[in-house]
């Protein structure tokens, strides 16, 4: 027994590695030579380790024991225990899928109410287009309606005519350029310059699509025209340009003035240009241009309820109008897009005053 | 209550890297930050405080293990972890007791995690035998034994201690108190 305890404190030394290298050698020989003494060493190895193991698992029990009882476990197990109510159990249980399912209906309501709003906005642009649709059908066409004072004297009238707009020259024998709207449908039709005197003219060029037409002079009493003064522009205007325009609104000359303020027209209509000039019914067909006296386009509209806004035909479909007549017939002296302009750096009085015998009266009768 | 625990819940590469530090204030933030969750999991599922304080622990002392053994790979998030182990530990032992198992009430994600349980419960077993050893020694044995290899007291303090004469006498009845314990231990 005593052997047997005084070999048990020599292995454990020698496990613990406490002994000396001399009582180590004897004690690694003794183990070599006694097969009891190495399964003793092996078993006791194995024990110290079991007993290490358990030393520090319980070392670690007792930390998580005092870090326990740092918790107030009372209070916690109270709120966190089965609820007495069926709903709050639920919310505990589903939380994250509740709150994942909130989440999908505010995203589904917020959809909706977009949608809703995308729709009346829909609404109220199908209203706009109806509101369109109703200032397409009322664009005014600005013809001038004749008023005959005295219906029964009309036909004795000076300048009788149901109907009236303006028109220019184009060439200097004779050939007159304005809105097909103007004369469409017309039973006879007149030109009258700003002397007072009335030339017979006949159509002998219409296009509907970009509503110009050409007319002629076939009045033998019609003496050419000296040089046309003003020219084609080729380039698109540019916005703020500023333009003017003379026209026939009433019995005499009257003289607009604006500039370009969209280079689309009518919804967007890019053959025509909206221009910020007043114009009236007798407008219609009135040549515009610009500082240099350089025709920018044709007077063919106004929107009915936007003050300020008419529509000019771009001058490029002059160019094409008169391409469409046979050229000699036009003669030399012809408007066309390559000369200088004569008015230009002239005053706007002197331009008009020259530009003034280009501009006629068309006097329609039907 | 609640949020105060959640809120100081540390990272879980600060846990790991606590771990193997040995951090005392990493051991107990971890300790702190996961008990609610699996206190309401235990409450909701027929246990009570005691038990969710038992399979917590446990569930702690794998994960420390394994962190400690040097193999522990994060593949899923330590609390997803830490539910998991405590869920299977808390599910063996209703089945040990034949208490209903219908249905679990889950309050996160599980991913399996039988492996690490099945180890612990074999290295528990050596746990369990040597507890049962060292209660069936009996006093003063129990009490010298366990100074000397847990507390790590030295043989000096256990000779003032216990009012032995020297140490050479108290070393004596040390390897008498070993000798029985061994005995017990090994016994088939």
């Amino acid at each position: 027994m005593r052997n047997d305890l005084e070999l048990d404190a020599i292995i454990e030394d020698y496990l613990l590695g406490k002994l000396n290298a001399e009582e180590k050698e004897a004690f690694e020989q003794l183990r070599r030579n006694d097969a009891t003494v190495d399964h003793k060493v092996v078993s006791h190895k194995f024990f110290l380790q079991s007993m290490e193991e358990f030393a520090v698992q319980l070392r670690l029990k007792e930390k998580l024991n005092s870090i326990h009882d740092e918790i107030d476990v009372e209070t916690l197990a109270a709120d966190l225990r089965p609820h007495p109510s069926k709903v709050v159990q639920l919310w505990r249980k589903h939380k994250s899928a509740i709150a994942v399912a909130a989440s999908f209906l505010v995203l589904s309501l917020v959809s909706i109410y977009s949608i809703q709003h995308n729709s009346k906005q829909e609404d109220r642009y199908e209203q706009v287009s109806r509101e369109l649709s109703k200032v397409k059908k009322s664009q005014n066409s600005l013809i001038r309606t004749i008023q005959s004072n005295n219906s029964s004297a009309a036909a004795k009238n000076v300048n009788p005519g149901n109907f009236g707009g303006t028109g220019f020259a184009v060439s200097t024998n004779g050939y007159i350029l304005t809105n097909l709207h103007v004369v469409n449908g017309a039973d006879s039709l007149y030109v009258q310059n700003n002397k007072g005197e009335s030339f017979k003219v006949k159509a002998v060029y219409t296009d509907s699509q970009n509503d110009i037409a050409i007319l002629k002079i076939s009045d033998k009493n019609f003496n050419h025209l000296s040089t046309i003064p003003y020219t084609i522009k080729k380039s698109i205007s540019g916005l703020g340009e500023s333009v003017y325009t003379l026209g026939y609104p009433k019995d005499d000359i009257v003289l607009g003035e604006g500039s370009v303020s969209s280079r689309t027209g009518f919804v967007g209509d890019t053959t025509q240009y909206q221009v910020s000039i007043l114009v009236n019914p007798g407008n219609s067909g009135g040549p515009l241009l610009d500082n240099n006296g350089n025709l920018v386009g044709i007077i063919s509209g106004k929107q009915d309820q936007t003050e300020g806004a008419a529509f000019a035909i771009k001058s490029k479909y002059i160019l094409e109008a008169m391409r469409a007549i046979p050229q000699d017939s036009l003669g030399d002296n012809r408007l066309s897009a390559n000369k200088r302009s004569l008015l230009s750096g002239m005053k706007r009085t002197k331009q008009i005053e020259k530009l003034q015998d280009y501009v006629f009266m068309i006097k329609v009768y039907n | 209550m609640n949020n105060s625990l959640k809120s100081s819940v540390p990272t879980d590469r600060e846990v790991i890297l606590g771990i193997l530090n040995n951090s005392e204030d990493t051991l107990n933030k971890l300790y702190k930050g996961y008990f609610a969750m699996i206190l309401q999991f235990i409450l909701n599922n027929n246990g009570d405080e005691d038990d969710a304080k038992d399979v917590y622990q446990e569930a702690i002392i794998i994960l420390y293990n394994k962190v400690k053994e040097g193999n522990f790979e994060l593949s899923s998030k330590l609390k997803t972890y830490i539910y998991s182990v405590c869920r299977r530990i808390w599910l063996k032992k209703l089945t040990q007791n034949s208490k209903k198992t219908g249905n679990i009430n889950d309050y996160e994600d599980v991913f399996a995690v039988e492996e690490d349980v099945e180890d612990h419960e074999e290295k528990d077993l050596q746990f369990v035998k040597m507890q049962s050893a060292l209660s069936h020694l009996g006093e003063p044995c129990k009490t010298i034994i366990q100074d000397f290899y847990i507390h790590n007291l030295s043989m000096q303090d256990i000779c003032e201690k216990f009012g032995y004469t020297n140490t050479d006498n108290a070393k004596t009845q040390k390897y008498k108190c070993l000798q029985r314990l061994k005995k017990i231990f090994f016994q088939p």
